[in-house]
């Protein structure tokens, strides 16, 4: 890697925050972190990123929100989102490319897994 | 941050969603039953299991799922949430609570087989569902784990593909030699394992949503697969070459250790996107045409029976005549473009004429000056040239102008995503879409309006029930025209809501401290602190138009436009939000004024107007301080000698002229200046990237002679020199 991944994680639960943060700063990604899909937005007006990694069930703004607004802008519209979701099943896979991401990492999940998942979708 | 310290935080975060859940089937109990509270009950358990599965705990992950698929099914509205559910709610809530504890170690497991039983029978009663068999909870099974030894023959470098496509060269004469044929899917040989063929070829979608097919042979590669065979078979002529079609196909020979549900895995992610085929056996997956968009061209013309149909089908790995083949293509080719009708131009390139145009304005300027000087005038080949100038820089800037309707089409959809949170319905009027405006103002100009479309809606427009109070009509109405006037462009954001309350925003500015309690601010004043950072009169909260971060980004956006913003607002009336934004960024027009020895740039954007003033029109105030009358209005004078530190003697208001400029912070003011001696367009050249930024200056230029010049901020010099001065005469009168 020429530069480190940057990667946005967004999630309610502190918890899944600190872990996602901990899986990745391990493999060498920089984590930014924000509560739900409106700070997402917020944070995302000031700062550039390589990877969106959020969860779906958010208060304020949820996960399709905050990809609906990314893939209707201008500036994050070709970003890698990667949702997290607890369900494999492919009518919610279907669903989530419909929303717009571009993949998806189903919970629960090892470190392996996450960082093949956004290695995939990142240079 | 250790892993266990994530899981104390884990812990801590169960507590608030158990009180969380608590608080909110007390509320259901209580008789609430709307979908923001039985949301919130989901969420919270939602995120015991979420984090349960993370750290492992299985007991509690299993109980949460049934837990979990019952609540979604009351979210949903499958199962009707009647007092015996809540009270078999309120009760699992009790078990959960001992689970956490449990996973704690804080006591032991709970029972809960009865329970979990109940949870399940009450989903699929109410669901009209059979009982499902087993109890146990339908834990996705993890993936297949990679197999450890898989080989890697790349690294993490991203010219990976293209180092493997070199590869291709060196071996492909041993693989065209055809491996036996084999079943898809081979049975991993228990001795030597047999490499495998895949077939890839990602179609148009695969690009979309941020995907990017290259990674995807990356990680081919990074399984150990080698690239054997590159299909460009398909690739049309350049005429007819559609740059969504995914024309290229990529066969990969993968090692007999890594599995078909290992391949299946890297392209989890993109469906039916990429085609994905597999066995030595199986053909390359097809080109897929997307829907051609609407013709812009008439019925085809004769040419186009002309153009050989698609290529020949005898790519390797294509199976030879396939009548299918030559169907799929022939629809697709767009009928061929007209010639002059449109080409796609590198943006890169764009810009570099334009940025060239802007040379060759300063040159035809320099000359024009240097013939002057050697008493060289009345030329006509040089009015021709001056002619031919302006005429290049407005095909360029031609080039670059996007009508401003592709901003306005996304106002509609922005409106009804607001109807649905906001229960406001609200009509759109659109005039002058059709305006045109430079590519880099239009991109730039997406994400201010969305914001004032939103603030309009959630903050102007006033609920149906106001409305008709208000002797309205029930619905909102919100209003958007463009139109040019005098070189720039004028956006109007109007609704016919309740206006802004000055009261309360004036209040509300002096609790934050945005200014002083005993300040005396104008109308126009006090609309305009709805701009200052930090500033937002919403009682609470809203998620559609933000914590008041908004409307100062929605400023400096616009600044950065070089542009302004005005408000227009009448309470009971509406507001109307007026932007003022210059057709290129490139160039613009400005006075050139000397002062002193200096010579300086003030963008006609500001200017309003300049005068000589005439006797008894100049009014002294205390010492060093004069107002203009212009047409019995009092304007501020600014000596811009002292403002930019000029040397030699200033003018006076008497022998100088006065330039009355138009600033969006501190209205208007008059700057005395010595005298002005040219008005025509800049190139404009950044002093960040040449200099550094200056207080005061917008950047600088390069006159007909040669020298730089300084483009007056006319905004920024106003609004301080206005404290200047007032501190410079209280001192004076100290």
């Amino acid at each position: 890697m020429t530069k480190t991944t940057r990667v946005l994680t967004v999630d309610d639960s502190a918890s899944m925050r600190a872990l996602l943060n901990h899986a990745l700063t391990t493999h060498g990604f920089d984590v930014a972190q924000a509560d739900d899909g409106q700070s997402a937005l917020e944070w995302l007006q000031l700062n550039e990123v390589d990877v969106v990694i959020t969860d779906i069930n958010m208060p304020r703004l949820d996960g399709f929100g905050l990809i609906e607004a990314l893939r209707n802008g201008t500036r994050h519209r070709d970003r890698p989102i990667l949702v997290l979701t607890t369900e494999s099943s492919d009518e919610k896979k279907n669903r989530a490319r419909q929303m717009g991401a571009t993949g998806w990492i189903v919970k629960p999940f090892d470190a392996s897994k996450l960082v093949a998942a956004v290695r995939r979708v990142s240079h | 941050m250790n892993p266990e310290e994530i899981q104390g935080i884990f812990f801590a975060e169960c507590d608030e969603s158990l009180q969380a859940a608590e608080a909110g089937l007390a509320a259901c109990q209580a008789g609430t039953h709307d979908g923001e509270t039985i949301n919130a009950i989901f969420r919270a358990v939602h995120s015991i299991k979420g984090g349960a599965g993370a750290f492992g705990f299985e007991a509690l992950q299993g109980y949460t799922h049934v837990f979990e698929t019952l609540l979604s099914d009351v979210r949903d509205g499958t199962v009707t949430l009647t007092a015996p559910l809540v009270d078999l709610l309120l009760r699992a809530l009790d078990t959960l609570s001992d689970h956490v504890a449990a996973a704690r170690g804080e006591g032991d497991t709970p029972d809960d087989t009865r329970l979990l039983a109940e949870l399940e029978a009450a989903q699929a009663r109410n669901a009209g569902n059979p009982a499902p068999a087993a109890a146990a909870a339908p834990v996705p099974a993890p993936a297949p784990a990679p197999a450890a030894s898989a080989p890697v023959t790349m690294g993490d470098d991203d010219n990976g593909v293209a180092v493997d496509l070199d590869s291709l060269l060196d071996s492909l004469s041993d693989d065209l030699a055809p491996a036996p044929a084999q079943a898809t899917a081979p049975a991993p040989a228990e001795t030597a394992p047999r490499e495998w063929l895949v077939h890839v070829r990602p179609h148009a979608g695969a690009m979309t949503n941020g995907g990017e097919p290259v990674l995807l042979l990356r990680e081919l590669a990074r399984l150990g697969g080698r690239c054997v065979q590159v299909d460009c078979g398909e690739i049309p002529p350049l005429d007819l070459l559609d740059w969504r079609t995914g024309y290229l196909g990529w066969t990969f020979a993968m090692p007999g250790t890594v599995d078909e549900a290992e391949v299946r895995d890297v392209f989890d992610f993109v469906g039916d996107d990429c085609g994905v085929t597999i066995g030595q056996d199986q053909p390359m997956p097809r080109v897929q045409h997307p829907a051609p968009p609407a013709p812009a061209v008439p019925a085809a013309t004769s040419t186009a029976a002309a153009i050989p149909a698609g290529p020949a089908n005898d790519g390797p790995g294509q199976p030879a005549g396939e009548p299918a083949q030559a169907a799929s293509n022939a629809p697709a080719p767009p009928a061929p473009p007209v010639a002059g009708q449109s080409i796609r131009i590198d943006l890169v390139k764009l810009d570099r004429l334009i940025d060239t145009v802007g040379e060759l304005v300063i040159a035809q300027a320099m000359l024009a000056q240097r013939l002057s000087n050697e008493n060289v005038t009345a030329i006509e080949e040089l009015g021709m040239l001056e002619t031919l100038t302006r005429d290049i820089q407005e095909s360029a800037m031609a080039i670059r102008a996007q009508p401003i309707g592709s901003v306005f089409s996304r106002v509609p959809r922005i409106l009804r995503e607001l109807a649905a949170t906001t229960g406001k319905h609200v009509r759109l009027e659109v005039s002058g879409e059709s305006t045109e405006l430079d590519k880099t103002v239009i991109e730039k100009l997406g994400e201010p309006l969305t914001h004032l479309i939103r603030n309009a809606v959630d903050h102007g427009i006033e609920t149906a029930e106001e409305r008709v109070a208000a002797g309205k009509p029930a619905e909102g109405t919100v209003s958007l025209s463009a139109e040019h006037r005098s070189g720039r462009i004028h956006i109007r954001i109007a609704d016919d809501g309740k206006g802004i309350d000055q009261q309360r925003v004036l209040a509300k500015a002096i609790e934050k401290g945005i200014v002083a309690p005993d300040a005396q601010l104008s109308r126009e004043e006090i609309d305009h602190l709805i701009f200052a950072p930090g500033f937002s009169t919403a009682q609470q909260v809203s998620n559609i138009s933000g914590r008041g971060v908004g409307m100062d980004v929605v400023r400096q956006a616009v600044k950065d436009l070089g542009g302004r913003i005005t408000i227009e607002s009448e309470q009971g009336k509406g507001t109307a939000f007026i932007l003022t934004l210059p057709l290129t960024l490139a160039i613009s027009e400005g006075m050139i004024i000397n002062v002193g020895d200096q010579s300086l740039v003030v963008p006609l954007a500001n200017v309003v107007e300049s005068l000589r003033p005439g006797a008894g029109e100049v009014k002294g105030l205390g010492v060093g301080r004069a107002m203009l009358n212009v047409r019995g209005k009092f304007l501020p004078i600014l000596p811009l000698h002292h403002l930019v530190g000029a040397s030699g003697e200033p003018a006076s208001p008497e022998n100088g002229v006065l330039i009355v400029v138009e600033t969006e912070a501190a209205g208007q003011a008059a700057l005395l200046v010595d005298g002005i001696s040219d008005q025509r367009q800049f190139v404009i050249k950044s002093l960040e990237t040449h200099y550094r930024s200056m207080e005061g200056v917008a950047g600088a230029t390069i006159l007909g002679d040669g020298c730089v010049a300084l483009i007056l901020d006319v905004d920024s010099l106003v609004a301080n020199a206005a404290t200047t001065l007032l501190r410079q005469t209280l001192r004076d009168a100290a």
